[in-house]
């Protein structure tokens, strides 16, 4: 139904794009919009039903994994998204991003920003990414790696901290780059604080970050602290059981390096560590948890059409291995990019017992229409 | 207590300078000439990278935070860029539609504006060639743009800032004459870029741009295209491949070498060479490099 809707919305205002003149046009005013599609071929020596079948504890150790694209062996279709920009008037700025995947559509972002605060404020407030760390906020498609970290997807979910919210961010005046934000946000976005399923009931997730960045000729520094906290109250998507009931809160730090040679090619080094505590409302139901983990990767971006990367990453308790990630793309145009990556994680565990898993993705990305620039 | 403070305070807000941000190095030198000891320009990209593919770094935005104003070139050619260093530096003074905006592209005539825009045919510019301040006659244009820009939002400045303009345009139309004249003979000459960025200079003087190097507009060079380029340049017989300087001239040697075409390396902007200090550096270059 909702398909249905955004559909003819979007074809209504298409038609309306192509009237030209009349009295009352308002063809002029329709906002930036585009379409991204990812698409890709899956091989790995894990059937289908191995990782569906794991209960989400036991994958990584302690951590829960889902996997939210290039689920299935052979080909996927990931995504449609449908992103929307436009100056609502002279005091805010609209965002929205419509992600359509197999069987439903999901409104990923819908979110105003302001443009007219003093003292360098902005607020955001809708449905939004959080900036908590390097890649949160970060969308799928220009991620430099097909898939997440895994401590990404196991610590804040596939979908990352997205949820209803507010957030109010400050540039300080200072020489460097400094950025300092909160955020108060709806939970039950899966990972570390809960499903989406849950009923919400005014537990909120409070979120803090300070972000500073440099220049030492041409490499830019970024240096980010993190911190987020919540209610855990994690249940089974299917069963309902309770798998963890408790507080938790997760702190990140990230570092990156990125060396501009010229206007086309940059190395750039780019690590993040982040930190969970949980804490159990009952111990004799679920242990606390103390759980860390990590990724390094280094990208070569050789010209405007090569790139290459490599990553590296873990988890320090509970972890049975490392996971380790090479890709490399080719993008015929800024809107199409192929690209082939290796993984071999050893960091996985099926039915209790350590699995490798090897795969191999071939990802096709295109992107069609007014899409905006991407921001560092 | 507060009218001493307020006294005391005058004084600094009426000395402190307009700071002016602007995108490229050539805005740069003009907003200093016009704007005198007035105006802190603050320039945002290096002129010897490609202006299409300026890295929004957070460095950028610190910049721009506490600027007073903000010009740019404008016709698209800081889409990649600027917009995501605007929406994130949260000063009202360089929104767009601020009074304290000014995109120059709205005030002079753009060359090559296509009837219709497609991505198969590249990366098009649907406003037309961006690269308008190539033409020496439309820097005379920008200066008085820049000079009433200046005026509207610091009209206690006028007369300065109407005097700096005064000599600017004396000089430069002195300028103009013997660039003219030293052009005059190259009118009708055939040349060949890698991208259109002289498409306003050729205008200007009269050189007739047959190919690029890329195939398409933002398109790295195909060994296809490549080839016919080879076969086009022996038949054409143009003087020259008039090359950027961000671009990897690899592929112009190679034609060179196939072709026996002389490769002359064009600044776009101050900056592009180490020669290159200022405006008429720039077009004195320009206007000596074909032989």
């Amino acid at each position: 139904m909702k398909k249905i809707v955004l559909s003819t919305a979007l074809c209504a205002t298409l038609a309306l794009a192509g009237e030209g003149g009349g009295s009352f046009d308002q063809s002029k005013f329709i906002p930036d919009i585009s379409l991204i599609v990812d698409t890709s071929f899956v091989h790995r020596n894990v059937s289908n039903s191995d990782l569906d079948n794991n209960a989400p504890t036991s994958n990584y150790g302690n951590y829960g994994t889902f996997k939210e694209f290039n689920r299935d062996n052979g080909f996927n279709l990931n995504y449609g998204e449908l992103a929307l920009h436009s100056n609502v008037d002279q005091a805010f700025v609209l965002d929205a991003v419509f992600h359509f995947s197999a069987g439903s559509v999901e409104i990923e972002e819908a979110y105003f920003t302001t443009k007219t605060l003093p003292y360098r404020l902005q607020i955001k407030g809708g449905k939004f990414k959080s900036d908590f760390g390097r890649l949160n906020s970060h969308h799928h498609h220009t991620w430099d790696f097909v898939d997440a970290p895994l401590v990404y997807n196991g610590f804040l979910s596939p979908e990352g901290l997205n949820a209803p919210g507010v957030q109010l961010q400050w540039l300080a005046p200072t020489p460097w780059y400094m950025r300092v934000g909160f955020e108060a946000m709806q939970k039950g976005n899966g990972g570390t604080f809960a499903n989406d399923f849950d009923k919400k009931d005014g537990e909120a997730l409070y979120i803090g970050y300070l972000k500073n960045s440099f220049d030492i000729k041409d490499a830019s520094v970024l240096l980010g602290v993190s911190y987020v906290n919540g209610l855990s109250n994690v249940k089974d998507a299917d069963t309902s059981t309770q798998l963890y009931k408790g507080s938790s809160e997760i702190y990140g730090a990230d570092l990156s390096v990125k060396n501009y040679f010229d206007s086309y090619s940059y190395i750039s080094w780019q690590s993040e560590f982040l930190y969970r505590n949980m804490k159990s409302d009952d111990k004799l139901l679920f242990d606390d948890k103390k759980q860390s983990g990590y990724y390094t990767q280094l990208v070569y971006q050789m010209d405007e059409s090569w790139k290459t990367g490599l990553r590296y990453e873990g988890f320090l308790q509970d972890s049975n291995g490392v996971k380790t990630t090479a890709d490399a793309s080719y993008k015929t145009s800024e809107f199409a990019q192929i690209r082939l990556q290796y993984s071999h994680d050893e960091a996985f565990k099926l039915r209790n017992e350590n699995k490798a898993i090897d795969e191999i993705i071939l990802q096709l990305t295109f992107t069609i229409g007014a899409h905006g620039a991407h921001s560092f | 207590m507060k009218k001493y403070i307020f006294t005391l305070l005058l004084p600094l807000t009426l000395f402190a300078n307009l700071s002016v941000a602007v995108s490229y190095p050539y805005i740069g030198a003009l907003t200093k000439v016009i704007g005198g000891d007035k105006v802190d320009t603050v320039v945002l990209a290096k002129g010897n990278w490609d202006p299409h593919f300026v890295v929004p770094k957070p460095s950028l935005i610190t910049k721009i935070r506490d600027a007073d104003a903000l010009i740019m070139n404008g016709g698209q050619l800081e889409i990649g860029w600027l917009p995501p260093l605007i929406d994130r530096g949260a000063n009202p003074k360089i929104a767009i539609n601020a009074k304290t905006f000014l995109d120059l592209s709205q005030h002079v005539e753009l060359l090559q504006k296509p009837l219709s825009v497609d991505r198969s045919g590249g990366d098009v510019h649907p406003d037309g060639n961006p690269h308008f301040h190539l033409d020496p006659n439309n820097i005379l244009v920008l200066a008085g743009v820049i000079k009433e820009f200046l005026i509207s939002i610091d009209s206690s400045n006028s007369a300065v800032y109407e005097k700096n303009y005064t000599e600017f345009s004396g000089m430069w139309n002195e300028k103009l004459g013997l660039w003219k004249v030293k052009m005059a003979q190259k009118r009708g000459v055939k040349i060949v870029q890698y991208h259109d960025v002289m498409a306003y200079f050729n205008h200007a003087y009269g050189l007739t741009s047959i190919a690029t190097i890329e195939p398409l507009p933002g398109i790295p060079p195909s060994s296809k295209h490549t080839i016919e380029l080879i076969e086009l340049i022996k038949k054409e017989n143009p003087c020259c491949i008039l090359h950027d300087v961000y671009h990897s001239t690899k592929t112009a040697e190679f034609i060179s070498e196939k072709s026996g075409i002389k490769v002359i390396s064009m600044p776009h902007d101050i900056g592009a060479l180490e020669s290159i200090e200022d405006l008429v550096s720039l077009f004195d270059y320009l206007t000596s490099a074909i032989k």
